[in-house]
């Protein structure tokens, strides 16, 4: 499902070449479970980032259901994205100005589905927001609008789930909650989940547990 | 994306939820509105103007002729433009049933005189009436009721006719054109004309053909009577049949432009900074859009179509707003303004909805275009910054837009030129001075105290923001400046052209041996008379020995033109020398000196030699100077002026002007009683005329430039509140961190005032350079500069700034943190 190759990115700073990521190969099947871990500013998003499409790497390739999408240009894979990519993200990135059921909504809209209301509610409730649709983030308390985030990632149905500290807002119980809600979703549907952690509870519970070392990715025993 | 238009309205209606769209969709309501509410007002006010100078003539076009003219050019006049007239005018005995008998000015009307402005008649029996007279019967002015001692309802005899008094004359709109048939007026049918035998071949009379319609059919007809024209017959239209009016409309007309761009000018400030807030605040919603599958195209089409959306709410709720605005304006001018009140037509609308798509296209396009850019992995990456969104490419992209309006708007190159220009000084001077300045206070704020350090680091901070939010408030506060200062000296000007006793009787054919006689009359009823001067009727025969054709029908090129000579060796006040010397006091020399639009008309140049004649006299002279005459003055004028000694050789006759106040008016028949010889032109209703439209026009500049000030004052906001959103998450975090509501609101305060205080220098050094433009170049006005405003522009830009930029922020201290730091 995910492969990488010889994956290298490096950034220019003002003093020197930065190289964040050094010769990443990866490999995830599908429907697998996979923690990223690793100490701060090693690259874990950065690899997260890349495998999601929204950055090119320096060098490398990156293959996502068989398309190698650094051969893609910025578009093509937005359209990649939005029929199978999902993500959650450790500041929720909710959009202020929609309500709980329109923020679920926009990325089905964004995929072209006619029955973007329906699925959004459903999604929603099936998170426990079912009363709570018309709420606007700065009503909803953290938990709750990482749970809208979730329907918004499950709702488009994507074959494979990013998540970047997904719990690394949220209290060790409400953490849990959610950790409960992705691997839920992720039996039902069937998606792959990758997600970048420092909680060694969430990591636990994923098949494979992947460590981040300077730049470079090991698998742990 | 499924269906773009469906999901760009809900993108618009979220946002609008989201308070984000209120300051651009106010800002391009404030642009249409504004457009549509200057250019209705403005429209109205000259079609109104033009009116009332219309009814100088009584009709927006006149054929004048010394004989009867040819039946077809009335045929053709009622073809081509539709309402005609005819006047007949010429001076008769009128006698009075009591045998008085008075040499009157008779003017027989017909067709549907006056075809602009009214007559006003006193029907006696406290009953008032503006129709002209029905065949049998006339109107007389009040001196003519009094010289011949009748009364409505009498008879009087004109030539053969007897025809009865219909009422007394009040008011006649076209009672100044025209320097002749002097005397108190009668006014007669047409019909009636036969029945007087009055009119024989060689007696002084002059036919009036009037025409009223629209410019087009009216520029039609004059093609084809121009060339048909011959000897003793001519075209007035209104602008050349009053000069001083004409001016005074053209630069009214000007000023009004002037401040409708500045307006526009403005309002595309305002869209340009909310533009750029919008475009900000959108950056990590389109980055969580991207990161969710939208495609660049998806996002460009959506905000398109927002744009679109909000362009088609913004005109046509701005065209409401424009038009009740200057209904607004023009009916609280109603009483004051002349002639009906009139339709604003279409073109306002048809310019305020240009100006919107401008604008949007321009001003409000760009930020968002680049939204399409955004990286998505600004959601992972939140100091992933996007480039600033407003680029050098935006700002003269958006500054060619701007001048191409406003060329469209006034036609004025220069006008176009000097705005962009200094809008250009303001703009370039602001990055530079404002960058270098804000480096600067930082050092200094490092060693302040701790509200001083925390206002000059935010403004450090926010470096090129901060720029630009000074670059705006100079723009607004220079525009502004520029047109306090055109509108001040402008009325200013205007008032002083006709100073309070400004001689309003001219008499001529003064012979020599009367001067004296005439001086003692006026000195016994002690009235001021000005100056006597020399005048001969002459003609210009050939230029450097070629003869210039007569007056005819193929009229282009240099012809002969008739003028009253004088001669004076001090250049009269007023006059301005364009090329050539003055001669020196006492000079002898064949010389001579024109008004600029004369000598065009002859064809000459200074060192010219001209072939004059003076009754049977051929003599030839030298143009030593061009004058430009100032026409709006009601001084007498010349054409053409000779060294005293010059005109000393040929027979004269004397002229000279002198003030009567309106309860005088009884003098003139004095006046004529006692020197029936001289001839006396009567302009006090003119001077009347001009003064009343000076005073018009400057009310309704007036109400113009509260408008801008209006439209001013939001940009000003729009800047102020273009940095709430970082201001507020800034305070709030350090207010979570203990700072103080006073440390905070001290800072802002300072922060803005200082701003201020840079946007007043740029201010006024933009508008000293627009200023000089204008005034020299446009209004034809001096310039001085204004050091009072320097000081002043400081002050008050940063009092005015400072407290804008406190009140927006006032929810920095006064919101909870916490909502605060929630909602960003
Ligand atoms: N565009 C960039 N320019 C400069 N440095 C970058 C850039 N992107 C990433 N880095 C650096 O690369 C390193 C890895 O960043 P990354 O965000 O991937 O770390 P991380 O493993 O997610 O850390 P954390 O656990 O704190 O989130 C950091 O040192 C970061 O500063
Ligand atoms: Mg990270």
């Amino acid at each position: 499902m995910i492969k990488t190759s010889q994956l290298n990115k490096s950034v220019k700073t003002a003093e020197a070449e930065l190289e964040i990521l050094r010769g990443i190969d990866l490999e995830i099947k599908r429907g697998e479970t996979a923690a990223i871990v690793g100490t701060s500013g090693s690259g874990k998003s950065t690899l997260l980032g890349l495998l999601a499409g929204l950055d090119s790497p320096s060098a490398g390739a990156i293959y996502l259901d068989n398309t190698n999408i650094v051969q893609l240009d910025e578009d093509e894979r937005a359209v990649l994205r939005s029929q199978k990519v999902g993500f959650v993200f450790q500041s929720f990135q909710l959009l202020p100005a929609l309500t709980a059921l329109e923020n679920v909504m926009l990325p089905l809209e964004l995929a072209g589905r006619d029955d973007a209301r329906i699925m959004a509610e459903d999604y929603l409730s099936r998170v426990g927001l079912g009363e709570r649709l018309h709420h606007y983030p700065r009503t909803l308390s953290g938990g709750e609008q990482q749970r809208v985030a979730i329907a918004r990632a499950f709702a488009a149905k994507p074959l494979i789930l990013f998540a970047d500290e997904p719990t690394g807002n949220l209290d060790t119980a409400t953490g849990a909650k959610i950790i409960e809600l992705l691997f839920g979703l992720n039996e039902e549907e069937g998606t792959t989940l990758v997600l970048v952690t420092h909680d060694n509870t969430l990591a636990d519970r994923c098949q494979r547990k992947l460590i981040m070392t300077a730049g470079q990715l090991s698998e742990a025993a | 994306m499924k269906s773009p238009i469906a999901a760009s309205l809900r993108l618009l209606v979220r946002d609008w939820r989201g308070g984000e769209l209120g300051v651009l969709l106010s800002a391009l309501l404030l642009a249409v509105s504004l457009v549509v509410a200057i250019s209705g007002f403005v429209n109205r006010l000259q079609f109104n103007l033009e009116r009332e100078s219309a009814s100088f003539l009584a009709a927006d076009l006149v054929v004048s002729s010394s004989r009867a003219m040819p039946p077809e050019w009335q045929e053709e006049a009622l073809n081509t433009v539709g309402v005609t007239g005819e006047t007949v005018t010429f001076s008769s005995m009128v006698i009075s049933e009591s045998d008085d008998m008075f040499l009157a000015s008779v003017k027989a009307v017909g067709g549907g005189y006056p075809l602009r402005g009214s007559l006003r008649v006193d029907l006696g029996g406290g009953r008032y009436g503006a129709d002209t007279p029905e065949p049998g019967y006339v109107y007389l002015a009040p001196r003519l009721v009094q010289q011949l001692d009748t009364a409505v309802g009498d008879e009087v005899y004109v030539g053969d006719a007897t025809l009865r008094v219909a009422g007394t004359l009040l008011d006649e709109p076209d009672s100044t054109t025209g320097f002749f048939g002097y005397g108190p007026r009668l006014v007669m049918h047409v019909d009636d004309l036969d029945a007087t035998g009055v009119i024989q071949p060689g007696s002084r009379v002059t036919y009036r053909l009037l025409l009223a319609g629209s410019t087009g059919a009216l520029e039609q007809y004059k093609n084809w009577v121009e060339p048909q024209l011959v000897q003793g017959q001519r075209l007035l239209s209104v602008d050349e049949s009053q000069p001083g009016i004409g001016a005074t409309l053209e630069r009214a007309r000007g000023f009004l432009l002037l401040a409708g761009s500045l307006g526009v000018m403005l309002a595309a400030a305002a869209i340009l900074v909310a533009a750029r807030r919008f475009g900000e605040r959108h950056t990590d919603q389109v980055a969580v859009m991207k990161s969710l599958g939208a495609t660049k195209k998806t996002i460009r089409t959506l905000y398109a179509l927002s744009l679109t959306w909000l362009g088609i709410l913004a005109i046509s709720v701005g065209s409401g707003i424009g038009w009740l605005a200057q209904d607004a304006m023009f009916t609280a001018l109603a009483d004051q303004l002349p002639g009906e009140v009139t339709r604003t037509g279409v073109t306002p609308y048809v310019t305020g909805a240009v100006t919107a798509l401008v604008c949007i296209a321009f001003f409000a396009w760009p930020p968002l275009a680049r939204l399409g850019a955004v990286s998505p992995l600004r959601v992972i990456r939140r100091e992933t910054t996007i480039a600033d969104s407003t680029r050098a490419t935006d700002l003269l992209l958006g500054t060619f837009s701007l001048g191409g309006l406003m060329l469209w708007y006034s036609s004025d190159i220069k006008l176009t030129a000097a705005l962009l220009g200094s809008i250009g000084i303001t703009v370039g001077l602001g990055f530079f001075v404002a960058r270098g300045l804000l480096s600067g206070t930082r050092q200094i704020g490092s060693s302040a105290g701790s509200v001083w350090r925390l206002a000059l680091a935010g403004m450090q901070r926010r470096g090129t923001a901060s720029a630009f939010q000074v670059v705006i408030f100079g723009i607004a506060i220079m525009l502004l400046l520029v047109l306090t200062a055109v509108r001040t000296s402008l009325l200013d000007q205007w008032r002083l052209q006709i100073p309070e006793g400004t001689p309003n009787h001219f008499i001529l054919n003064v012979a020599p041996i009367d001067e004296a006689p005439l001086l003692q009359f006026f000195a016994e009823r002690d009235i001021e008379v000005g100056d006597l001067y020399p005048a001969a009727r002459g003609r210009v025969m050939e230029v450097n020995g070629d003869t210039l054709p007569e007056w005819g029908p193929d009229a282009t090129g240099p012809r002969q033109r008739e003028a009253n000579f004088t001669s004076t060796d001090a250049k009269p006040d007023g006059n301005e020398i364009l090329s050539g010397e003055w001669w020196a006091v006492g000079s002898d020399e064949s010389l001579i000196s024109l008004e600029d639009g004369f000598a065009d008309d002859i064809g000459a140049k200074v060192g010219d030699q001209l072939t004059l004649r003076i009754a049977a006299d051929e003599f030839v002279v030298t143009v030593a100077s061009i004058r430009s005459v100032n026409w709006e003055s009601m001084q007498p004028n010349f054409f053409v002026i000779f060294p005293e000694k010059l005109l000393d050789r040929f027979p004269t006759t004397l002229f000279t002007s002198f003030y009567l106040e309106p309860d005088e008016k009884y003098r003139v028949s004095e006046l004529l009683e006692f020197m029936p010889t001289i001839t006396l032109i009567e302009v006090d209703v003119a001077i009347q005329e001009i003064k009343t439209i000076i005073d018009q026009v400057s009310q309704a500049i007036e109400l113009v430039l509260l408008i801008i000030l209006v439209a001013g004052a939001l940009v000003l906001i729009a800047g102020v509140s273009s940095s709430v959103d970082e201001r507020l998450h800034e305070s709030a975090i350090l207010r979570a961190l203990g700072a103080g509501r006073a440390t905070l609101l001290g800072a802002v305060a300072i922060e803005f005032a200082a701003m201020g205080a840079l946007a007043g220098v740029l201010a006024i050094m933009g508008s000293e350079a627009a200023g000089w433009v204008l005034q020299t170049q446009m209004l034809e006005l001096d310039y001085q500069v204004q050091w009072l405003l320097w000081p002043l522009g400081v002050i008050l830009g940063s009092l005015i700034i400072g407290s804008l930029g406190t009140f927006a922020c006032r929810r920095v201290v006064s919101a909870p943190p916490l909502q605060v730091l929630r909602e960003l």
